[in-house]
């Protein structure tokens, strides 16, 4: 059962709606006399505070909402007749009902009594079927509203956002001038005190050497004292002195300015925080509080417990805190499924529990928390825990690792291979949870609100579930990198850590490195956002991500920084580049395009359902990679090949084919010669003097019919050697000369 | 252009160039006509994306239709970006003289012309196209 503290936070939320409803509906017959539909809205209300009072046993609320609905109901019946005085004992019903309401939201408790004198009078007029006449003086609502609440059109609050989302863009830029401001005052007021230092040195120096040189000074200052009185000046002294005198009223200039600044700079500080606060209160405003969901939840896992026999104890915690209206509409279905799995295959049934002695009701926890940005939720539950030899047994069975990683993976990162798709522990069918346990589903309903899901478990103990989610959809953190000099955002919440390459040698080579007792594949993003460059990195910085508790490397040129800011999508156009989540612009004035880290290690996630859906529809008899860097050569070849049951990869040149075959099993390569990027004599050539392909058939197919093609390609270590066009026929002759279609590899 | 006497139902194109090529817009697609300061290439992005032109806080991206319909270009200088607005997006087109205006009868047949409609479906990045490139990779 739920803790009733947990609860009446869920009904005072609850009850402030409707008590509100209540109020505007009374004001609104007040001012507009006698309505049905109000009063049906009203009898809907009260209807609603009273079955919600009474869940939470608040039995005088409970009492009184009955009475009221009542009311309304004879009202509505036409039992009694509408007037004036009506309105009177409604508002004392509803001043009472405030009352109480604001007591338990103090202290938990109704503490005062019911008004019986007020409960017979109506009682009397249910009998007598008549209200007294309507002379009594009017009874005000009493100023105590449980919470001040205004309702918003949520559209409105989003215009807000956006518009406060373009401000913080605007922030940031501010934010940079004034970092350049201070530059350039800097600069100057270095720049002053070297002139000021000069010009006094310049002048101790010569001060005293020309005074000799005749020419007599005409200036009034100067001549108005005797030659006794002050020493003889020339023009040079005076253009000197005047000099010098400019420079101290630019060095005060300077001190002003740089005064000036400093103040401008505080100002600009406190705008910052003022714009961040209205940020955080404004986001605010946009969200719901946990509770209604937390209720939703465990009143549907209370049935879903029943219907499976089994006895449950539903906790939940963070009632109060709030989630982003499309993060709470999102969280629902992801939340009800782990549930209903840890119903059905976690928790057993009561004689089972016993046997293992354990207590014969199971535990479900349902906690709500904030962590700094996000909020966590954690499902945790006291069943049979995850069979982790289980989970490694199907992770090899469908190929989702491989015999030579199992060492190097943890137990951690082995228990979140049941997110993968395809993946399930369970041999049952059951109708509600569809095949198995599909916790793909879940994963992917969580990365479609930006967060990510981990789980941890103890055999026969305990799983637990820990979702994390961003407070907010629309203000994104990033952390902001740089690569062939353009500047690119990765959303934070997949950041768990930022390594130097350079501490770790040998992380390039072996494209993967160890740390913290984890061996972390790394993938070098300038390698898969500029294939055709070849330029290799030396140094930088590796991002580890965290895709529900699989790590992996990402490793860039420099990194920039963090920012918060708001995400452009790219739109129709565009839409096509799903490697980016979208865009937005630097205070600089260039785009800043934020990275999909999903995408970037799609194969590794997505390899596993390709390989699914083809166990499913067909065997395939062999591989073949296609390199042409014409489409339509690439389309003709694919359809051609995936008749005779191959599965075909392409790629548009040499750098291409190379990244698949580290990749992708391949048993034939047929390719073009001349390509951009990497040709095919240069792709030949690479692979017979790299070991693993040595002896690797490679078939060239291209227009180029010269005997001297010909020859430097066989040279070069070509099997086979295909004038353009090619037919059906002539693929058949390749596939059957390299005994492809004998092979089995699925 | 505009001093002189239009006729009520005459129809008003846009022309811009390429190369030694001239090609016609529906006047009323075109937004503005930009000068190119700074063009970021989008990695990923098809050739004829030659990158983004970023415009107050969104970016445009530019096209260059020369590496659609195989025009030999002349030179690189002096590139005016023509912004159209298609389906609610803003798209530039990279032209090599500075696009003007002008005005034919309803009935006189345009060559060259451009349906920016049309143009956009074949030009837009979908996710068919971004299938094959990640089958390539």
């Amino acid at each position: 059962m739920l803790s009733n503290s947990e609860l009446i936070k869920y009904f005072l939320i609850e009850a402030e709606d409707y008590l509100n409803t209540l109020i505007e509906g009374v004001e609104e017959l007040e001012s507009r006399d006698f309505n049905k539909d109000t009063v049906e809205a009203l009898f809907r209300a009260t209807h609603t505070l009273k079955g919600s009072a009474s869940i939470v046993k608040l039995d005088k609320i409970t009492t009184l909402s009955h009475k009221l609905e009542d009311f309304f109901e004879a009202l509505l019946n036409d039992q009694i007749e509408y007037n004036a005085s009506f309105l009177y004992y409604v508002k004392k019903v509803i001043n009472a009902i405030v009352n109480l309401v604001n007591e338990v939201a103090e202290t938990g408790q109704e503490k005062s009594e019911i008004d019986n004198d007020l409960i017979k009078t109506i009682d009397a007029i249910f009998v007598t079927k008549q209200l007294p006449s309507p002379e009594i003086i009017a009874e005000p609502f009493e100023i105590l509203p449980v919470v001040n609440t205004v309702r918003i059109d949520l559209g409105l609050v989003e215009n807000i956002i956006t518009s406060l989302g373009e401000i913080l863009v605007q922030k940031n830029t501010i934010a940079d001038k004034e970092r350049e401001l201070v530059d350039i005052i800097e600069e100057i007021s270095n720049s002053g005190k070297r002139l000021l230092k000069e010009i006094n040195d310049f002048s101790e120096i010569y001060w005293f050497t020309s005074q000799e040189k005749g020419q007599k000074v005409l200036d009034s200052f100067f001549t108005d004292f005797s030659d006794l009185q002050f020493d003889r000046y020339e023009e040079y002294h005076i253009v000197l002195r005047k000099i010098q005198e400019i420079t101290n009223d630019i060095t005060e200039g300077i001190k002003t300015l740089a005064n000036f600044s400093e103040n401008l700079s505080f100002l600009f500080k406190s705008i910052g925080r003022e714009i961040n606060y209205l940020k955080d209160s404004l986001i605010e405003v946009r969200m719901i509080p946990a509770g209604k969901l937390l209720q939703r939840l465990a009143e549907a896992a209370k049935d879903i417990a029943e219907s499976l026999g089994k006895l449950v104890d539903i906790e939940i915690k963070g009632a109060e805190i709030k989630l982003d209206k499309p993060i709470f509409d999102g969280l629902y279905e992801p939340i009800i499924h782990i549930i209903r799995n840890a119903l059905q295959h976690g928790i057993e049934l009561p004689e089972e529990r016993i046997k293992k002695g354990k207590e014969k009701v199971g535990h479900i926890k349902i906690a709500v928390y904030k962590e700094g940005k996000n909020v966590n939720i954690r499902i945790k539950d006291d069943g049979k825990g995850i069979d982790i030899d289980k989970v490694k047994e199907i992770a090899l069975e469908k190929g989702l690792i491989s015999e030579e990683r199992l060492p190097y993976i943890s137990k951690e990162e082995m228990l979140s291979y049941i997110f993968a798709p395809g993946f399930s522990t369970s041999e049952e069918v059951d109708f509600q949870s569809g095949r198995g346990m599909g916790l793909n589903i879940v994963k992917t309903a969580i990365s479609k609100l930006k967060g990510t899901i981990e789980v941890f478990s103890e055999i026969d103990k305990e799983t637990d579930f820990v979702i994390k989610i961003p407070q907010s959809l629309s203000v994104s953190n990033l952390l902001v990198f740089r690569s062939s000099n353009l500047e690119y955002a990765i959303p934070l919440n997949y950041v768990e850590e930022v390594l130097s390459v350079d501490d770790f040698p040998e992380l390039l080579k072996d494209r993967s490195f160890t740390h913290k007792n984890r061996n972390i594949p790394i993938k070098i993003f300038s390698e898969i956002f500029y294939p055709m460059n070849g330029k290799n990195i030396t140094g930088g910085y590796v991002i580890i991500l965290n895709f529900s508790g699989i790590r992996k490397g990402l490793v860039v040129e420099d990194i920039i920084g963090h920012e918060e800011t708001t995400i452009h999508s790219f739109g129709k156009f565009l839409e096509g580049l799903r490697q980016y989540l979208g865009y937005y612009i630097a205070s600089k004035g260039n785009p800043r395009y934020v990275v999909d880290p999903l995408k970037i290690f799609e194969e590794e996630f997505m390899f596993a359902a390709a390989k699914d859906r083809i166990l499913e529809t067909v065997l395939y008899l062999g591989s073949v990679l296609v390199v042409d860097d014409s489409i339509s050569v690439r389309k003709a070849l694919q359809n051609t090949l995936e008749t005779k049951k191959i599965r075909v990869y392409t790629a548009r040149d040499g750098y291409e084919a190379l990244d698949i075959l580290e990749k992708k099993a391949v048993d034939l390569i047929i390719t073009d010669l001349e390509m951009p990027g990497m040709h095919g004599y240069e792709l030949i050539n690479r692979l017979r003097s790299d070991s693993r392909f040595k002896d690797l058939p490679i078939v060239v197919l291209t227009s180029r019919g010269t005997k001297k093609h010909e020859e430097k390609a066989i040279s070069l270590g070509a099997d086979g050697y295909i004038v353009k066009p090619f037919d059906d026929q002539t693929i058949s002759n390749i596939l059957s000369k390299f005994d492809i279609t004998k092979n089995t590899i699925y | 252009m505009s001093e002189e006497i239009r006729k009520e139902n005459e129809k008003s194109y846009c022309v811009f160039g390429i190369g030694e090529r001239e090609f016609l817009l529906p006047k009323e697609s075109v937004v503005q006509i930009l000068d190119i300061t700074r063009i970021f290439p989008i990695p990923g992005a098809p050739e004829y994306i030659v990158g983004a032109l970023p415009v107050r806080g969104k970016i445009i991206p530019a096209v260059d239709l020369a590496k659609v319909y195989n025009v030999e270009r002349l030179s690189y200088s002096d590139n005016k970006l023509l912004v159209i607005e298609v389906k609610g997006e803003r798209i530039g087109i990279l032209s090599d003289i500075t696009p003007f205006f002008v005005s034919f009868e309803p009935d006189f047949v345009v060559e060259d012309f451009i349906d920016p409609e049309k143009l956009f479906e074949k030009l837009k990045i979908d996710s068919q196209k971004s299938n094959e490139k990640g089958n390539a990779k």
